[in-house]
């Protein structure tokens, strides 16, 4: 099995567009979370804050009336096929790519993939749907279909990027990007492919996050300063967010030899599922303590080696208390690693988040702090006997996982170690 | 033909990022149906979907501007610019009809001929080297088009000289150059081809295909020549038809610049007729 490793990351998120600013933002525990006029403005909706993604105007079904920043340009007949994640994902893609040293042509060849995670764009789908129910089909956009649909993000990148190696999209909701990374680690693990772009994307729209509202996860705070606080005991519910973060992964010797920056080494993963109900989480989080253990076994460590968790509790009441007593159950011997939430400070980015908070572990192990789990006044008694950092330590973490679950109980877990 | 009843602002936001001069014809179209203004409504959708380093091109208002090679309108975009079309001049539009419509000028001849309720002008269809061969009295190594398309009563044509063609190998030592004299036999060929393949009223029935024979031509001139890997666009017209005789006049494009022109080609020819007529 070969050796992988990240060389490269692009960012599109609420925290910031690079890893300066991200990092500042992680260490000094700095949220992007505000009141959100759309929401605040619409009665039916009981929810005021969210985290948008600065520079970024996509609330238009048409593309043309989107704003994004001027680095990139799109064809007239490229824009017309793209969904918010899409676009989001153009910019995260190509500043990894960047980032990583590399040109764009370069990563069109046959040992080069793609695999993305998003869940499409439920705005376009939602459009596209209503225009053709009210005109029919043939007065509808022709790419309708492929700016909503999920996998509407490795038919778009595939296409302007002439992938021409192993690409594919993954839909395991909050968890579709860890997947993504997995998956993308074992085919450079086992010799398929030498370098993989991973990236993750989500729409920050209406129709993307307040249907979370009706199922009664969103916190209904109107302080943008408190609404998102995983671990807290007065926790009521996660914030919404979007945005795209795309990972490079190489094979390591290949990464060495032409001399790439390596911002860690992506160790081993493990999944698992919990077998309970299709969006709680098992109130054992036992799926996820199994995850954890596997990704261990996977990069050959001890728990007793974990020098930090990023943990995926979202804030919500009962998904929190279920990785509590995952982590319980996996570091039961002595002392507990470090641990928080960054969806203190962004928010829950949903099939984006997985990778991003893969990246801020990346951000957190090349700029050497663990950034700590925000909003806490009151730490919930489930947390009990786990070091839940309530603010950032100086402190380089040397190995880390980083977690992941989405409905249907399914939970996934990345190792990453310093290089 | 449905109409669709738009009023004003409808109108406007439809079209809201096609230039001022072809909103303010769809308004006026939408109530007097003027087919004057077709054009200007056509072009300046057409320029709303082409990127705006290829507008000039467009504004060039030359009908010979090709959708697809010059503007960079591929099918899917060719839909969208369709389904506005369709809703600005309140016609619909067919597949079919829309598949042999390559360049500016086919677009604009086609939409005032369904304006008017005229038959839509046929004959746009693209002709690969087999169904030439199939037709035409002349075959290889002495057939000098290899696609073309008949639209009405003109053809276009092309021809890639390959630098295998026998001929070039003593034309001349050590620099082959297409004669031109077979400039002129391409653009016969082409005028025979349009007589044998159009369906247009002005040559009042088939045509025999082994009847046609080189009469005379005029006004000839070349300006460059033609070399190995050049491919030559053909161009003819008919400008004159009383039977027995038919007039062309043809020009060679290569390189984006005239290299041959011919006023004046004629030919004789017989119709097809049925056998138990002949010599009636």
């Amino acid at each position: 099995m070969r050796s992988v490793v990240v060389t490269g990351i692009g960012l599109v998120t609420c925290l910031g567009h690079d890893t300066t600013s991200v990092g500042e933002k992680l260490r000094h525990l700095q949220h992007g979370i505000v009141r959100h006029p759309p929401f605040v403005g619409d009665p039916k909706i009981p929810i005021s804050v969210a985290a948008p993604i600065p520079g970024f105007e996509t609330s238009s079904t048409d593309p043309e009336d989107w704003t994004y920043p001027a680095d990139l340009r799109f064809r007239l007949e490229q824009l017309r096929g793209l969904s918010p994640n899409a676009l989001y994902a153009h910019f995260s893609l190509t500043r990894a790519i960047s980032d990583a040293g590399l040109d764009l042509k370069s990563i069109s060849d046959p040992r080069t993939g793609l695999y993305t995670a998003s869940s499409g764009s439920a705005m376009m789908t939602h459009y596209n749907l209503s225009r053709m129910k009210k005109v029919g089909p043939q007065r509808c956009s022709p790419l309708g279909i492929v700016s909503s649909i999920a996998g509407t993000l490795n038919f778009n990148l595939a296409a302007a990027y002439k992938i021409r190696g192993s690409t594919s999209g993954f839909v395991s909701a909050c968890a579709s990007s860890g997947h993504a990374m997995g998956f993308a680690f074992d085919e450079i693990a086992l010799g398929r492919q030498d370098r993989m772009v991973v990236v993750g994307a989500e729409d920050f729209t209406e129709e993307t996050i307040a249907p979370f509202s009706g199922m009664r996860v969103l916190s209904e705070s109107d302080d943008p300063d408190t609404a998102s606080r995983p671990f807290d005991k007065n926790r009521n519910g996660f914030v919404g967010t979007g945005g795209s973060v795309t990972l490079v992964l190489e094979e390591e010797e290949a990464a060495r030899e032409r001399g790439a920056h390596l911002y860690a080494r992506l160790s081993g993963w493990g999944q698992a599922t919990d077998g309970y109900h299709v969006a709680a989480s098992h109130p054992d989080g036992e799926g996820l303590a199994r995850a954890m253990q596997l990704a261990l076994g996977n990069a050959g460590w001890k728990a007793g080696d974990v020098d930090y968790v990023n943990a995926h509790a979202t804030s919500t009441m009962a998904g929190d208390i279920s990785e509590c007593r995952a982590l319980k159950s996996v570091f039961n011997n002595g002392a507990s690693p470090a641990i928080s939430s960054t969806k203190a400070l962004t928010g829950h980015a949903l099939s984006l988040s997985s990778i991003m908070e893969a990246s801020f572990c990346l951000i957190a192990m090349n700029q050497g702090f663990i950034p700590g789990s925000a909003h806490i006044s009151d730490l919930d008694e489930e947390a009990g006997g786990l070091n839940i950092l309530k603010e950032s330590v100086d402190r380089t973490p040397e190995k880390v996982l980083s977690n992941s679950s989405g409905f249907g109980g399914v939970n996934v877990v990345v190792a990453l170690e310093k290089a | 033909m449905t109409t669709a009843q738009f009023n004003e602002e409808e109108i406007r936001d439809s079209l809201k990022r096609c230039p001022e001069s072809a909103i303010e014809a769809a308004v006026q179209f939408a109530s007097t149906r003027n087919p004057d203004l077709i054009p200007a409504i056509v072009m300046g959708i057409i320029e709303r979907f082409v990127e705006p380093d290829v507008r000039p091109v467009l504004r060039e208002g030359n009908d010979q501007i090709r959708l697809l090679e010059d503007l960079g309108i591929d099918s899917l975009l060719m839909v969208e610019i369709v389904i506005l079309v369709e809703e600005t001049l309140g016609i619909h539009i067919e597949n079919e009809e829309l598949r042999n419509l390559r360049s500016v000028g086919d677009i604009k001849e086609y939409l005032d001929a369904k304006i008017k309720g005229l038959p839509i002008p046929t004959g746009h269809n693209i002709l690969k080297f087999e169904e030439i061969a199939a037709v035409m009295p002349h075959q290889s190594p002495f057939l000098f088009i290899q696609e073309a398309r008949i639209n009405g009563v003109k053809a276009e044509g092309t021809y890639h000289i390959t630098g295998d063609e026998a001929f070039l190998e003593g034309h001349f030592k050590g620099n082959p150059v297409f004669p031109a004299s077979l400039m002129l036999e391409a653009l016969g060929q082409l005028a025979v081809l349009l007589m044998l393949k159009s369906e247009n009223p002005a040559f009042q029935g088939p045509i025999k295909a082994d009847s046609i024979y080189f009469v005379s031509c005029d006004g000839v001139r070349c300006h460059k020549v033609c070399k190995p890997q050049d491919i030559m666009h053909l161009n003819v017209s008919l400008k004159k038809i009383h039977p027995p005789m038919a007039q062309f006049e043809g020009t060679i494009l290569c390189r984006g610049s005239k290299v041959a022109k011919a006023e004046e080609i004629s030919l004789v020819f017989e119709f097809e007729r049925d056998e138990s007529t002949a010599g009636s």
